[in-house]
C-alpha cells in the first residue's frame, strides 16, 4: 500500500515523536537550567530550581497528600477492580463486555461535570471535602483501567489449573492466592501502577474534591497562577518521572497493548 | 463460560458498589439540581426549566464556538492519529513497537505539566520564537500563537492524540494480511484497499478515539485558562465560573447537561455520517 511514499511516511513518523515529546523534555531540560525564564539561552546547569522546591513547605504538604491518596486509590482499585475483572471473565462475552462498558462511564465523562457532581453531592449530603473524599473520587475512574487490563489476562486464562487446584483440595481462596495469583501478579502490579499514575495526576477532580487542602498537580496550579517560579519545572519533572516511569513499569510488566 | 452465579456476583459487587455510590448518584443528583433554584446561596428543590431557559440564552454563543473548536481538535487529533497508528501498524516495520511505547509514555506526564509546557514553548519569550530568532527565520517575536484558539487547539491535540492512536491501532491489529493481500493481488488500488478493507474495519477505534476527544475537549476549562487568552473562552471556563465565582450549583448543572445532551447528539451525528461513507460496496 503506498500512498503515501516511505520518506514522507519517515518524516511524518519523526515529526509526530518530536511533537509528542519535546514538550516533556523541555520540561525536564529547562528544570537543570540556569534561566529562570525557561527559555533559551538557558545557561549552566543546575540544581538550584531543585533546592527551592524542597524548602517550599507546600511541596512536602502536597507530596504527602499525593502520596495519601495515591497509595490509597491504587490499593482500593486493585481491589475493587480485580475482583471485578475475575467475576466478568466467568460471565459470558455478551454480557461482561456490557458491564464494563457500564463501569467505564466514569471515563468518558468530561473531568469538569464529574468533579462538580462529586462536589454538589459531597456537599448536599454533608460531608467535610478533605483526601478522604478525593480518594472515592479517584477510583471511580480508576478501577475501570484496572478491570480492563486484569479482564484482558483473565478472559485467556487457563481454567483448568484452578480446577486441577480444587480437585487436589484446596478451598477457592487457597486455589486464588496459591495457584491464580501467581500467574496473574505481573498485570495486577501493572494495572494498579497505571491506576496510581492516573491518580498522581489528576487535578480537575481532586481540585474540587479536596476542600481546602493540596496535591502536586493542584500545588502545580497554585504556582501557574501566581508570579514565575522556575522551580515548577523542577515539579514538573518529579510528576513526570513519576507518572511516566510507573506506566513504563506497568506496561514492560502487563504486556498490555491498547 | 457459566451463566452469572452468586460467587461471581459478590466478586462484581465492590466495583459496582463504588460506581453507584460515586457516579450514578452524584451525577444523577447532579442532574436533579439543574431544575432547582438558587435562592439566597441555598438550593431550593424544585422543577423548573429555568436553569435551560438561561443557557439557552446566555450560553449558546459560548457553546457553538466550544462545539466548533472541539470537533476541529477532535479531527485533527482522529486523523493523525489513524495515521500515526496505521504507520505502526503497516509501515514502520521494526519501529512500531518504539512508536506504540512512546505513544503510551506520553499517555502520562502530566496534564497541568503539558498544558504549562506548551505556554512556555509558545509565548513571545518561549522557545519557539527564541529558536526562530535565533535561525534568522523572524525578525520578531510572534506574538499570537500564545493566547488564542490556535494554542488551545495545538495543546488539546497533543493531549489527547495518544487516547487517539491506542484504540485505532487496537483495531488495525484485527486486521489481517490475508484479505489485504487479496485485495492487491485481485488488482486493487491502495486508496481502495483502504477505504473499503482498513477503515472499516478500524471504525470502531475510531469511534472511540473520537468521541473521547471530542468530549475531553468540549467539557475541558483548564486549557483555555492557561493557553487560550482572553479570546477563548470556553463552555467548560462558564460552568467553572458558575460554580466557584457565583457558587451557582443549578446554572453550572443545566449548562453542563445541556453540553453534554449536545455532545451525544453530535457524536451520533458523526457515527451515522461515518457508517454512511463507510458503507462497502
Amino acid at each position: 500500500m503506498r500512498i503515501i511514499p516511505r520518506t514522507l511516511w519517515s518524516a511524518f513518523g519523526l515529526l509526530s515523536v518530536v511533537f509528542m515529546m519535546s514538550p516533556l523534555v523541555l520540561v525536564v531540560f529547562f528544570s537543570f537550567g540556569n534561566n529562570p525564564q525557561a527559555t533559551l539561552p538557558v545557561g549552566g546547569l543546575t540544581v538550584h530550581w531543585y533546592r527551592v522546591l524542597l524548602d517550599n513547605p507546600d511541596f512536602w504538604h502536597a507530596l504527602n497528600n499525593s502520596l495519601i491518596v495515591t497509595l490509597s486509590v491504587g490499593a482500593l482499585s486493585t481491589v475493587t477492580g480485580t475482583a471485578a475483572a475475575m467475576a466478568l471473565a466467568r460471565w459470558p462475552m455478551g454480557t461482561a463486555n456490557a458491564a464494563m462498558t457500564v463501569l467505564t462511564m466514569p471515563v468518558m465523562l468530561p473531568p469538569l461535570v464529574l468533579a462538580l457532581a462529586l462536589a454538589t453531592a459531597f456537599s448536599a449530603a454533608g460531608l467535610h471535602l478533605s483526601v478522604l473524599t478525593v480518594i472515592p473520587s479517584h477510583l471511580v475512574f480508576t478501577q475501570p483501567f484496572v478491570i480492563l487490563i486484569v479482564y484482558a489476562q483473565m478472559v485467556n486464562f487457563d481454567h483448568a489449573v484452578i480446577e486441577s487446584a480444587r480437585d487436589l483440595g484446596a478451598s477457592r481462596p487457597r486455589a486464588f492466592v496459591t495457584v491464580v495469583l501467581p500467574i496473574i501478579r505481573p498485570t495486577i502490579i501493572g494495572a494498579a501502577l497505571i491506576a496510581m499514575a492516573i491518580s498522581l495526576d489528576d487535578f480537575v477532580i481532586t481540585f474540587f474534591t479536596i476542600g481546602g487542602g493540596m496535591t502536586l498537580p493542584t500545588l502545580i496550579w497554585g504556582m501557574l497562577r501566581t508570579a514565575i517560579d522556575p522551580s515548577i519545572n523542577a515539579l514538573g519533572t518529579l510528576i513526570i518521572v513519576a507518572t511516566i516511569g510507573s506506566s513504563a513499569i506497568a506496561l514492560h510488566l502487563t504486556r498490555y497493548r491498547g | 463460560m457459566s451463566a452469572i452465579d452468586r460467587r461471581s456476583s459478590i466478586l462484581f459487587a465492590p466495583a459496582l458498589v463504588v460506581f453507584a455510590v460515586f457516579f450514578l448518584i452524584p451525577v444523577g443528583f447532579f442532574f436533579v439540581v439543574s431544575f432547582w433554584q438558587l435562592k439566597f446561596y441555598e438550593l431550593v428543590p424544585g422543577f423548573s426549566f429555568e436553569n435551560y431557559v438561561e443557557v439557552y440564552r446566555e450560553y449558546l454563543h459560548a457553546g457553538i464556538f466550544t462545539f466548533s473548536i472541539a470537533l476541529i481538535i477532535a479531527t485533527l487529533t482522529t486523523v493523525i492519529g489513524f495515521m500515526l497508528a496505521y504507520l505502526i501498524r503497516f509501515r514502520a516495520g521494526r519501529y512500531g513497537p518504539i512508536l506504540l511505547f512512546l505513544v503510551m509514555i506520553t499517555l502520562f506526564g502530566g496534564y497541568l505539566v503539558k498544558i504549562y509546557a506548551w505556554k512556555t514553548i509558545l509565548g513571545t519569550q518561549g522557545i519557539l520564537n527564541a529558536g526562530l530568532m535565533a535561525l534568522g527565520i523572524i525578525d520578531e517575536p510572534i506574538a499570537w500563537i500564545l493566547y488564542s484558539p490556535h494554542a488551545v487547539v495545538l495543546t488539546l491535540v497533543h493531549f489527547l492524540l495518544p487516547f487517539a492512536v491506542l484504540p485505532i491501532y487496537g483495531a488495525l491489529r484485527g486486521i489481517s494480511d490475508d484479505p489485504l493481500e487479496a485485495a492487491r493481488d485481485l488488482g486493487a488500488r491502495p486508496l481502495r484497499v483502504l477505504i473499503d478493507i482498513v477503515l472499516p474495519q478500524a471504525m470502531p477505534g475510531i469511534t472511540a478515539g473520537f468521541a473521547l476527544a471530542f468530549l475531553i475537549s468540549a467539557g475541558d476549562y483548564v486549557t483555555p485558562r492557561l493557553v487560550g487568552g482572553t479570546s477563548t473562552f470556553m463552555v467548560g471556563n462558564f460552568i467553572e465560573s458558575q460554580f466557584v465565582n457565583r457558587l451557582n450549583a443549578p446554572v453550572g448543572s443545566a449548562l453542563s447537561f445541556s453540553v453534554l445532551a449536545a455532545c451525544l447528539v453530535t457524536l451520533a451525528g458523526a457515527t451515522f455520517l461515518a457508517r454512511r461513507l463507510l458503507r462497502p460496496r
